[in-house]
């Protein structure tokens, strides 16, 4: 028996390896391994306070710390019967698409778009090629002024709170994001022209399910309470607080994330996952940019997660911009946050993070303080999904050469984006 | 002058210092003309992981014994070991109950499978190896970063505040949140160095940069019991971000 392994996983966030047993042709045992350090943030987090679940869970991830927030602060706010403002409720969006903005940029150009050109990181890239890299710096910064003006902070936000905002941001701030969003505009399109120009990655077909919060404006990573699975052309819709009925996570001896299976069938979430769950969002220009990208969907192939992403970018530019218009038409009020009633309750939140579907559900107990909590990330409902593709790509493979195959499974990797701090998380069992 | 080389780590935590580099997107690209960053793994798949650092700079906590290899690996590569963040520098969340029971919350996790992980209660840098300069903060500031790189460049060791959150945020005239809304903040024993950001947005300090050196934890447990908050609640606010016993 051969094996191919991967000891630490470059150019992802967090720790993880991959390991593929071969004997002969016959691919044996494919894992990813997680190793990244179990915090156990979710017991820790026993006996907080309302107000202080957020900022401690928010700590599981800079990168999708905006999305852990505001899930947080959805979770909470449902267990007690909260309605935010409909200001709120933009801000929020506004706040998301920040970071789907930064996450998306810096994934692409920082850390897949290296491989496709063959290059070791984006500072070796930027050598041979400055402009592709400043445009992905630039879109990067873009999303950081939007979750700074709006979140208080670009990692870690501080200004979003149970019941709304600390402080709402002033007229001339959005004027100010607006114009960054203007030059945003033309920058997105330029990513999606690069991703459309990369030679094309092609390691793996196989179908695949995917599942996305079904939002009901189609056009959402935070309203909506609703999940779509979808496999082979059939379509299946959860209700948030029966999350486990698509989860139905296990803890594997190999990893410290915990593996997912919906029908005993592994599901990818994330960029292409959202399109494919809500496809009526491509019109316009997405229309033309998934076009060039030669993107089909639903896709066979996990590497067109890139080209989700990237017309993303442009949906998220759009939509931003969107926003901030229709914030300054209608005013900005500096309003108070709603205020909490707490009581023995309990509440569960879905949104779409940067990477994928994040859960959080609480319960809390009569002052308010949480009595057990559960968050299921994004990552670790894409590890069986992940792993399925490695195999694929090894059974796939003409090529046997350990090089060859250990690009392609980085690649395939880091075509999930994952986020590994992340799917080292904490499940209550019922 | 050869360029010093630089390694930049990550032990357990949420990646949020080594994404503020990673966020200086108008200096990436001079920062890389100044220092040789030979391993950073987060950002490049070619990495020198043998070869001698003149600075190290570590973010996360320790919270298993490969956590504890690692930063012991670093630690004889390195002629300047950087402590980043809040986990590195007092052992952050991670931290916050490091008393209670590891096995039954592993089980209560994972299930039996959870107490064969390498697991250990979370430690700061120092617990473990000897620090050369710490940089808090969770996750630490953009500027003091820079004005690290700066000053290590040039053979100087960068200075921070000492004085607690409390003089920046009268230095920003903003309304007390402890004294006239009774709110639970943290202000009057945290490291300032944020520029008030939670209180300038009106909201309370909940003491992510970790504790001020010379805070005046009894005067400010008392005010908070005269607000009717319970003690317990204090004390536990106040380890969420630095447990006790970390203090350097």
């Amino acid at each position: 028996m051969s094996k191919i392994v991967i000891d630490h996983l470059a150019r992802v966030e967090g720790h993880g390896g991959i390991t593929v047993e071969l004997e002969g042709d016959t691919v044996g045992a494919v894992h990813f391994d997680v190793f990244e350090g179990a915090r156990l943030l979710e017991p820790l987090v026993r006996g907080k306070r309302f107000d202080e679940v957020a900022p401690v869970l928010s700590r599981i991830c800079s990168i999708c710390s905006v999305a852990h927030t505001l899930t947080s602060l959805k979770a909470t706010e449902n267990a007690f019967a909260v309605r935010v403002s409909p200001q709120t409720e933009l801000l929020r969006e506004l706040l998301f698409r920040g970071e789907s903005i930064e996450s998306h940029a810096l994934h692409l150009f920082l850390l897949a778009v290296p491989d496709y050109l063959n290059y070791p990181s984006a500072i070796a890239l930027s050598a041979d090629k400055p402009a592709v890299v400043l445009l992905g710096l630039r879109l990067k910064k873009l999303g950081n002024l939007i979750q700074e003006t709006i979140g208080g902070r670009a990692i870690h936000p501080v200004n979003a709170v149970p019941g709304g905002f600390g402080k709402a941001p002033a007229i001339e701030q959005l004027i100010e994001l607006r114009s960054a969003l203007m030059q945003g505009m033309a920058d997105s399109d330029a990513a999606m022209d690069l991703m459309a120009s990369l030679p094309a990655a092609d390691f793996c077909h196989c179908d695949t399910v995917y599942a996305a919060l079904r939002s009901p404006s189609l056009d959402s990573y935070y309203a909506g309470d609703e999940v779509m699975a979808v496999s082979d052309g059939s379509r299946e819709i959860f209700h948030a607080t029966d999350y486990r009925a698509l989860t139905n996570e296990r803890a594997v001896p190999h990893s410290h994330a915990k593996h997912s299976a919906f029908r005993d069938k592994p599901f990818m979430v994330g960029s292409l996952a959202r399109l494919t769950v809500n496809p009526r969002r491509l019109t316009g220009k997405l229309a033309v940019a998934k076009k060039r990208l030669k993107l089909q969907l639903p896709a066979d192939n996990p590497m067109d997660n890139n080209k989700a992403q990237a017309l993303e970018l442009i949906n998220d530019v759009e939509r931003a911009l969107e926003i901030i218009e229709q914030l300054l038409r209608a005013g900005v009020k500096d309003e108070p946050p709603v205020p909490v009633h707490p009581r023995a309750a309990a509440g569960t939140a879905i949104t779409e993070a940067p990477r994928g579907l994040l859960i959080h559900s609480y319960s809390y107990d009569a002052e308010g303080r949480i009595a057990s909590a559960d968050v299921i990330t994004p990552t670790a409902l894409n590890a069986a999904s992940l792993e399925m593709h490695f195999r694929k790509a090894v059974e796939q493979s003409a090529e046997r050469d350990d090089a060859v195959l250990s690009r392609k499974l980085q690649m395939i990797a880091r075509a999930y984006d994952p986020c590994i701090s992340c799917s080292v998380h904490l499940l209550r069992r019922p | 002058m050869s360029k010093p080389t630089v390694g930049i780590f990550g032990l357990t935590g949420c990646a949020g210092d080594q994404l503020v580099i990673l966020n200086c997107e108008d200096r990436l690209l001079d920062l890389a003309a100044l220092i040789d960053v030979r391993e950073f793994l987060m950002a490049s798949s070619e990495n020198d992981t043998a070869c001698q650092l003149d600075v190290a700079l570590v973010e996360g906590a320790v919270v298993s014994r490969r956590d504890a290899e690692r930063l012991r690996a670093v630690r004889a590569r390195a002629k300047t070991l950087v402590a980043l963040g809040t986990c590195a520098v007092w052992g952050g969340v991670a931290a916050m109950d490091r008393g209670a029971d590891r096995p039954a919350l592993l089980e209560e996790v994972y299930g039996k499978d959870g107490l064969s992980y390498d697991s250990q209660p979370a430690q700061a840098l120092h617990e473990v190896v000897k620090v050369d300069l710490n940089i808090t903060g969770c996750p630490i500031e953009k500027d003091h970063f820079l004005a690290a790189i700066a000053n290590l460049l040039n053979g100087d060791v960068p200075v921070y505040p000492t004085y607690p959150l409390c003089t920046e945020c009268r230095m920003q005239e903003n309304n007390c949140l402890l004294t006239e809304r009774g709110a639970l903040c943290c202000g009057p024993i945290t490291a300032a160095g944020c520029k008030a950001r939670c209180p300038d947005l009106r909201v309370p300090c909940v003491g992510c940069r970790g504790p001020v050196s010379d805070a005046n934890m009894s005067s400010l447990t008392a005010t908070l019991a005269e607000k009717g908050f319970d003690r317990e609640m204090i004390a536990a606010r106040l380890r969420t971000f630095a447990p006790e016993g970390a203090a350097q």
